[in-house]
């Protein structure tokens, strides 16, 4: 008898190329370990493992079509079907678990003749054109036909099939075959489990039934959100992605990181020599598991867009054509210029935005760029506009710019407060596990003016919506922690080993005051008092209540407010330091945690450590070998001001679009206009680039090796799978614009980089490439201490030692309606585009979004006598915008919404100079408009037309007379 | 120009005292405030803060002034270490 066990391979080595059959069971210490025989074979499992997973764990393979391990075991096709030593039957393996002292046969002649007889069923329904599928290859159909040694099909396909049902190929990324149907429902149960839409039904029972999108609806038309779960769990040909019918099966794959939101997705990046065929997500992703997005999985096609800039481009004033140059033309070019300027009006008349779409290395080295060669502080990025108040908020409270938790911690919640996020489409492969939570019986509050999605999702536990006006969250967190405190609901015994004393007992004497009561802050934030009592106890007496929250936090004039009143009120309770709880930003872009991480901000070196930090500052002057600036620089709004003023004159931008996703467009448009050297790097001419004086082609996610940091402190790979488009990958074009300022940067590889950054920065330590390879991913801190990185933060101490409250005391924003401007403009994002939209808008994406809409409440509408499609002017104190109506009922009355995907929306045109108090976010949250009905677009928008043509124009003229 | 830019300022000053200014008293409340503009602003941001303190009707509050004052002090100390 084979002995037939070695622990570390069922302890950590899944293969993730492999299909177990069933999940693992969920992950225990505790679980006891059952010992059994298969085929012969003696293996060691844990308890509540299928025999189906258990022979697979041991290279047994039996065969099975309903079953997969992304989803829960269904036993409906029999196909697994094994014999079971004094059982009767032949049980279903996937349906079956482990039972001590079991005895297994997966191959025998009964068995071979039942899995014939299925399949010789499946096969009489299913049309015979294997050679011209697209799944050939790839179909576990003709895998099965071929492992059960299929020979005849002895029904014949006279009788009654499906073989002529139409396909339904609404959806732009996947086309549904239902003729190659096996009704094995894997796609229902993916849209259920893993995604969490609903959006499929199997209709009809025994031969009439069907898998259906909605009520019979075409997939465009239903509930679907094409995430692919279902694509993915398609054992057949029925659900198949496009790419793949058009370019047949892929050869290899290259697992890399999404470059779209903050969850940070690994994929599997499938090609055909350098063609990407599909993206895949990846099973081994630690923070997806396996699950993607409309965006991840299927939003690829920017990347060989025509609209790709190729080449450097330099011109001398921006009302002037582009001019084709060659890569040492253009940065010599640009290098001259800073030096120049620089020369006349000082060393601190120049400053750099580095990417939160670029990678860790890349941003590094543009900060380092701006430090070192710019010799002076005048570096922000991106997280300015978004999460710069969670930085100071968390920082001040717990001791570290960062969330507490890894995703999964979600699973372990009995109650999740949402305030300002709407995970379900900024977030959807997160707010797919959190409705997970929620349909195991989690609690959900959410604090939204809107009626969010997640709301209405299915869920065992209550949900509880505080809706509140917008720009009063102080307010009503101040409110929650006040029930918490006179209730008597602290967890004292927390409070007194975790907490500073002091600032406790300050803390708790003014937030007992009773002007913080839910019946005192009702006229403010116009949530029913109850409700918000009703709250603060579910979140208070659970055993673990969690906090996420988005940009409906940070985008605030008390943004760095709320996001202590958060840390507050997770402290007060206890939540903090173990899986289940914590305080978790849900962070907008792929790598905006790794831009912040990486010393993007003006008054701190990478890692967080202030520039007047001697210590700190002496350690990188040493590596460095250039004396530092120990004074803060410039944050992006005051470039604008100084610029506008005179005295800032040129900006390097890698991987940003100021000029779309900057509050009150007007000024960042005038400051742009005023710069003698604006340097644009990035892929597509973007909003940005249209006034700049040189163009510097960047690379897509595919193009370059690096890595990228998630919202839950995730290092991930990226990896390249395709040369550079224009042959740079974006850390060569910043190396040689430092090359050619006269500061020596000589790496050869990003690895070189990511040693570089172990060396300085405390929390990185322990991070390398060759680490990366082998555990796949790191969550920092990785040091000495933590040499695994660390999932769960603050479990013992804090950074500071112990937790300070921090007073925080509600301040009306300056921001007011009026008779002239009576409602509240908010805004947000969905799913299927990302940010700026300047990658989303150039795929099929479009097709769900393909304008930015102002969502307004019936009973606002019809006071104005405006109906859904009409064209509405918005007007703010900083401009006028005009948009289509679409009446909603998911605002609340004197709110209205929009996104801004699109340039020519002009979203920021509306948005104010408002920001927060501690950092300058933009109050992008909160703007008083007016709204009438109109009948042509805006001032701005009819000069954002002819400037857009213009600078469109310049490009395509470089672009025709080169050579 | 300069004149908005110097607005802008003492609105960020302002604004920064409210949210730093309650429950501290208010010698605690100004250096919080110094502390805050010492460790986010830079130093041209600073310099012209602490020149319009020179301005009779500069419109900082009364706590924004005071911490501006310190800051004067504080930067008038550095220079001179
Ligand atoms: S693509 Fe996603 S949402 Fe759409 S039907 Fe499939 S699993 Fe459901
Ligand atoms: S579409 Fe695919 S996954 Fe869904 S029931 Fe048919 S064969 Fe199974
Ligand atoms: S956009 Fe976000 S959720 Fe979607 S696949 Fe990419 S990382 Fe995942
Ligand atoms: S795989 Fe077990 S019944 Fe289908």
């Amino acid at each position: 008898m084979i002995e037939h066990f070695d622990p570390r391979r069922q302890a950590n080595s899944v293969d993730f190329s492999k299909d177990y059959g069933t999940p693992s069971p969920i992950p225990n210490a505790n679980a006891a370990q059952v010992t059994l025989e298969i085929d012969g074979i003696t293996l060691r499992v844990p308890e509540g493992t299928s025999v189906l997973r258990a022979a697979a764990l041991a290279d047994i393979s039996i065969p099975k079509l309903c079953a997969t391990d992304s989803l829960e075991a269904f036993g409906s096709c029999r196909l697994c079907a094994v014999e079971i030593e004094g059982r009767r039957g032949l049980p279903a393996s996937c349906t079956t678990p482990v039972v001590e002292g079991m005895k297994v046969t997966t191959q025998n002649e009964r068995l071979a003749r039942l899995r014939r007889g299925v399949m010789e069923l499946y096969i009489s329904d299913h049309p015979l054109d294997c050679l011209t599928c697209p799944a050939n290859g790839d179909c576990e159909l003709q895998d099965m036909a071929g492992s059960v040694g299929l020979r005849e099909v002895r029904y014949g396909f006279t009788g009654e099939n499906h073989l002529d049902a139409a396909k339904d190929e609404s959806n732009p990324y996947f086309t549904f075959d239902p003729s190659k149907c096996i009704v094995c429902s894997r796609c229902v149960r993916a849209c259920e489990e893993v995604q969490g839409t609903f959006a499929l039904t199997i209709d009809g029972r025994g031969f009439e039934s069907k898998v259906s999108a909605g009520q019979d609806e075409a997939f465009m038309n239903s509930d679907c959100v094409s995430c692919g779960a279902c694509v993915q769990a398609c054992p057949t040909a029925t659900l198949m992605e496009n790419s793949v019918i058009d370019h047949g099966v892929p050869d290899r794959s290259v697992v890399t990181t999404c470059a779209y939101c903050g969850v940070g997705c690994s994929f599997e990046a499938q090609m055909k020599g350098d063609k990407l065929v599909r993206m895949v997500p990846y099973k081994g992703g630690d923070a997806n598991h396996g699950h993607s997005c409309v965006k991840g999985r299927f939003a690829f096609g920017y990347a060989s867009h025509p609209d790709r800039l190729t080449t450097p481009m330099i011109r001398d004033s921006i009302d002037q054509p582009w001019r084709e140059a060659s890569w040492e033309e253009a940065i010599s070019f640009a290098a001259k210029r800073l030096k120049a300027i620089q020369a006349e009006h000082g060393r601190e008349s120049i400053g750099g935005i580095t990417s939160s779409r670029c990678t860790n290395e890349e941003t590094y080295l543009v900060q380092k760029l701006i430090r070192a060669a710019f010799g002076n502080n005048n570096t922000d990025t991106c997280a300015r506009v978004c999460h710069s108040p969670t930085g100071y908020g968390l920082k001040t409270t717990l001791g570290e710019s960062a969330g507490t938790q890894t995703f999964d911690s979600v699973m372990k919640s009995d109650a999740i407060i949402v305030i300002g996020a709407n995970p379900t489409d900024a977030h959807p492969v997160f707010g797919s596990m959190m409705r997970k939570r929620l349909r195991q019986g989690a609690k959900l509050i959410v604090a939204d003016p809107r009626r969010i999605d997640l709301l209405k999702t299915p869920h065992l536990g209550e949900a509880q919506h505080l809706p509140l006006r917008p720009g009063t969250n102080v307010a009503l967190v101040n409110a929650l922690a006040h029930v918490v405190i006179t209730e008597g609901l602290e967890d004292k015994d927390f409070v007194a080993k975790r907490c500073d004393t002091d600032a406790y007992q300050s803390w708790r004497a003014f937030i007992s005051e009773e002007r913080h009561s839910p019946e005192a802050s009702e006229p403010i934030t116009g949530v029913p008092a109850d409700a918000v009592r009703q709250a603060a106890r579910t979140y208070a007496t659970v055993p673990n209540g969690a906090i996420y929250y988005g940009l409906g936090v940070t985008e605030h004039s008390q943004g760095s407010t709320m996001v202590m009143g958060i840390a507050n009120l997770a402290l007060a309770t206890g939540n903090i330091g173990r899986e289940g709880v914590g305080v978790n930003p849900l962070r907008g872009q792929n790598n905006v945690q790794g831009s912040c991480d990486m010393g993007s901000f003006p008054h701190e070196l990478p890692g967080y450590q202030h520039v007047a930090d001697p210590i700190a500052r002496g350690r990188f002057e040493a590596v460095w070998g250039v004396k530092l600036d120990d004074e803060p620089g410039l944050r992006i709004p005051n470039m604008f001001d100084a610029a506008i003023e005179g005295t800032f004159k040129a900006l390097y931008v890698q991987g940003e679009d100021i000029a779309q996703s900057d509050p009150n467009t007007q000024h960042v448009e005038a400051a742009l206009r005023s710069l003698d050297c604006l340097i644009v790097q990035d892929i597509f001419l973007n909003e940005t680039a249209k006034f700049a004086h040189v163009l510097l082609p960047g690379s897509s996610f595919l193009e370059k090796n690096g890595t990228f940091t998630n919202a839950e402190r995730r290092i991930n790979r990226v990896r390249k799978v395709m040369p550079p488009v224009a042959g740079k990958q974006d850390w060569e074009i910043t190396q040689d614009l430092a090359n050619a300022l006269g500061y020596p940067m000589n790496y050869a590889h990003p690895s070189e980089i990511m040693d570089e950054i172990a060396q300085l920065t405390p929390s990185f330590t322990g991070v390398s490439y060759q680490k990366l390879e082998e555990h796949g991913s790191l969550q920092w801190p990785c040091n000495d201490e933590h040499p695994e990185g660390m999932p769960t933060m603050h479990a013992v101490n804090f950074p500071i030692g112990l937790g300070r409250f921090a007073i925080t005391e509600y301040v009306a924003t300056e921001e007011r309606t009026n008779r002239r401007f009576p409602l509240l403009l908010t805004t947000g994002r969905i799913l299927s585009q990302y940010n700026v939209g300047a990658q989303t808008r150039r795929t099929d994406n479009q097709r769900w979004h393909d304008e930015d809409v102002l969502e307004l409440h019936p009973s606002d509408a019809e006071v104005r006598g405006v109906r859904d499609g009409d064209w509405l002017g918005i007007t703010s104190r900083s401009g006028q915008t005009v948009l289509r109506a679409r009446v909603s009922e998911r605002m609340q009355p004197g709110v209205v919404y929009t996104t801004f995907h699109h340039p020519g929306s002009g979203a920021n045109v509306i948005t104010t100079d408002n920001s927060d108090w501690a950092t300058n976010c933009p109050e992008y949250k909160v703007t008083a408009v007016q709204v009438e009905k109109v009948s042509q677009p805006s001032a701005w928008q009819q000069r954002f037309t002819s400037f857009d043509q213009a600078q469109k124009g310049y490009l395509a003229k470089a672009q025709q007379e080169a050579p | 120009m300069s004149t908005n830019n110097d607005a802008n300022l003492i609105r960020m000053t302002n604004q920064i005292a409210i949210n730093l200014g309650s429950g501290r008293d208010e010698d605690a409340a100004a250096s919080a405030i110094c502390r805050h503009l010492e460790t986010f602003w830079a130093r041209a941001m600073k310099q012209r803060l602490v020149a319009s303190l020179d301005q009779a009707d500069n419109e900082l509050s009364p706590l924004a002034h005071r911490a501006a004052t310190l800051l004067a002090t504080r930067l008038a100390e550095r220079q001179a270490s």
